[in-house]
């Protein structure tokens, strides 16, 4: 069983409020989840080689859109998406304070 | 005929517009009609698209200039979590009420290109994240055989529009099962393609080396048209693959059964007719074949790591600062907290918690890991396995749609995935084909059967299907 400071600070790394009845909530759904997921365990970790079931590394070649592309002319509506906007910038809280 | 040709096969409504007995306008004001009686109770739309009637008017004009892709003028609803240029897509979700896509999926660019009319989009689970469409923001989405059901889920919305004739076709994304499952809980063919074969460009992310786009339709022919039309290799989705590139072999009517997996879990009624289906597919001259897949007992496990995994990585865009809901609190960890916490819903936060913890430091060994290794274990065994048989079968779901709010326990719930997510964790095509109905509480309820075949192998799929869906009339 995962302890509730476990999941209180699970939290805080995924960035999410969670109420204090949700902790105990989760505390157990996690529990649950990671006691039944744990029969990976089982498995051995063999080292080999290759033999990736996917392929790896797709490269693409390094060609600038033209006007013509799918993405041309989709910067504005990019944009259009903002939350809150400055211009062509997206306003974001300040980050950087002095010291104390 | 106007008021049943809702209910048209997608290649019966292609015929009938090729060869003018109908009109787009009059097929898309016949699933228009169905929407209006019957989508109030199944809650299969978010929305309806205000111009899907000037979109037909469109389609016919077309036809008249002397266009005839087969997929012109034909109604299709696609799942809210494929984006469609100007319109809101919100994965039913809360976090992106306000959001409106910036660009069209390459699957929908497609449609448009063809002149498919897009109807509306379609309720389903949170982000995709669940098996019964009871995640969403806003509402289930009821079963059109019984009303006290589930459609499945995560694409439920999209499934029941088809079974109910509020569209000809629809597309959905599977990533544990979420296009197969509620296919074969609303009755309706179900096909979740080949990893890469269709375009994931536009399409939101949720585990992305599991999600695929996949189709409903009411026939496999229509599955195979459909297909057809949007795969394609994608230069804006770097893991699109060109499909003629797996080598085909001809058919050996081969059929695998792994029955080591079928000893327990599974309701006896939907048993009953798996076994009475091998039976007339027997009969048709296919032979049937015990498989050994000794390490597909621990998929659901498996995916159950990498999927949240991936989730928690995707879902942290998710940040109130490039697009959807944006709330501010006292800092900045608290605007991104209160944003994300009170814009996802309790699944996709349980979710998202269980990947950070799958991941984070001193876990990552015992589960991402391993899990990584068993899923190579599962995808070599599955391979050897389809070497000396065409296709590998089982039931879709172990049981028929249960009732709406039954599975309150989140592991219940992810058990109904435990046939379809191999094919996820393998990036092997996979269909489901209504395979008959078993009866609870006096109603007949539809199940479906499942076949998996290689990399590529999707035509093999549609024909083993074809014969499957010959053999359950």
């Amino acid at each position: 069983m995962i302890s509730k400071e476990e999941v209180t600070r699970l939290a805080e790394l995924a960035r999410l409020s969670i109420s204090p009845e949700e902790v105990e909530t989760l505390q157990k759904d996690i529990s649950n989840i990671l006691s039944y997921v744990g029969q990976v365990n089982t498995i051995a970790i063999t080292e080999r080689k290759g033999g990736d079931i996917f392929p790896q590394n797709i490269m693409r070649p390094d060609e600038v859109y033209g006007p013509n592309s799918p993405v041309a002319g989709k910067r504005d509506a990019l944009l259009a998406a903002l939350p809150e906007r400055e211009g062509d910038y997206a306003v974001v809280r300040k980050i950087i304070t002095k010291d104390e | 005929m106007n008021n049943n040709s809702s209910f048209f096969s997608l290649s019966e409504a292609s015929k009938a517009l090729r060869e003018g007995s109908v009109t787009s306008l009059e097929l898309t004001n016949a699933c228009l009609e169905r929407i209006a009686k019957d989508n109030p109770e199944l809650n299969a739309f978010l929305e309806v698209f205000s111009d899907a009637t000037e979109q037909a008017v469109q389609a016919d004009l077309r036809r008249k200039s002397g266009e005839a892709h087969p997929l012109l003028g034909v109604p299709i609803a696609v799942k809210d979590n494929i984006l469609i240029e100007g319109r809101h897509a919100s994965s039913a979700s809360k976090i992106l009420e306000p959001y409106i896509a910036s660009y069209d999926a390459t699957v929908i660019a497609t449609l448009k290109e063809a002149g498919a009319v897009l109807i509306g989009r379609t309720n389903m689970d949170e982000f995709a994240m669940g098996s019964s469409t009871e995640n969403s923001a806003y509402g289930v989405t009821k079963n059109p055989h019984d009303l006290s059901r589930v459609a499945g889920g995560s694409s439920g919305g999209s499934a029941v529009a088809v079974a109910s004739g509020m569209a000809l076709g629809a597309l959905g994304s599977d990533t544990g099962g979420s296009v197969r499952e509620p296919a074969s809980f609303c009755g309706v063919v179900g096909l979740k393609p080949t990893y890469g074969a269709l375009s994931r460009s536009g399409l939101m992310a949720m585990g992305s080396s599991l999600d695929q786009i996949g189709t409903f339709t009411k026939t496999v022919s229509d599955a195979e048209l459909l297909f057809t039309a949007l795969c394609k290799k994608d230069p804006l989705d770097s893991t699109s693959i060109d499909l003629s590139l797996f080598p085909q072999t001809p058919i050996k009517k081969r059929i695998g059964v792994p029955r080591h997996l079928l000893t327990e879990g599974i309701d006896p009624d939907v048993a009953e007719v798996f076994e009475k289906t091998l039976h007339t597919l027997e009969k048709e001259g296919y032979e049937l074949v015990d498989v050994e897949l000794p390490s597909a007992g621990l998929a659901l496990a498996v995916y159950y790591i990498l999927m949240p995994a991936e989730v928690s990585a995707n879902l942290a865009r998710f940040d109130g600062v490039r697009y959807g809901l944006s709330l501010t609190g006292d800092s900045l960890f608290e605007d991104y907290a209160k944003t994300r916490g009170e814009g996802f819903g309790p699944e996709v936060r349980r979710r998202i918690m269980l990947g950070t913890y799958v991941l984070s430091a001193g876990y990552y060994d015992a589960y991402y890991r391993k899990a990584t290794e068993a899923r190579r274990l599962i995808g070599e065994e599955l391979a050897k396995a389809l070497e000396d048989v065409d296709a590998i079968i089982t039931p879709t779901v172990p049981s028929p749609a249960f009732t709406i709010g039954e599975k309150s326990d989140p592991i219940s719930m992810y058990l109904a995935d435990i046939f379809t997510v191999t094919a996820n964790l393998t990036g092997n095509p996979s269909i489901s084909i209504p395979m008959g109905t078993v009866m609870r509480n006096e109603i007949s309820l539809p199940v479906g059967i499942q076949l998996t075949t290689p990399h590529g192998g999707e035509q093999k799929l549609f024909t083993i299907g074809r014969d499957v869906e010959a053999a359950v009339l």
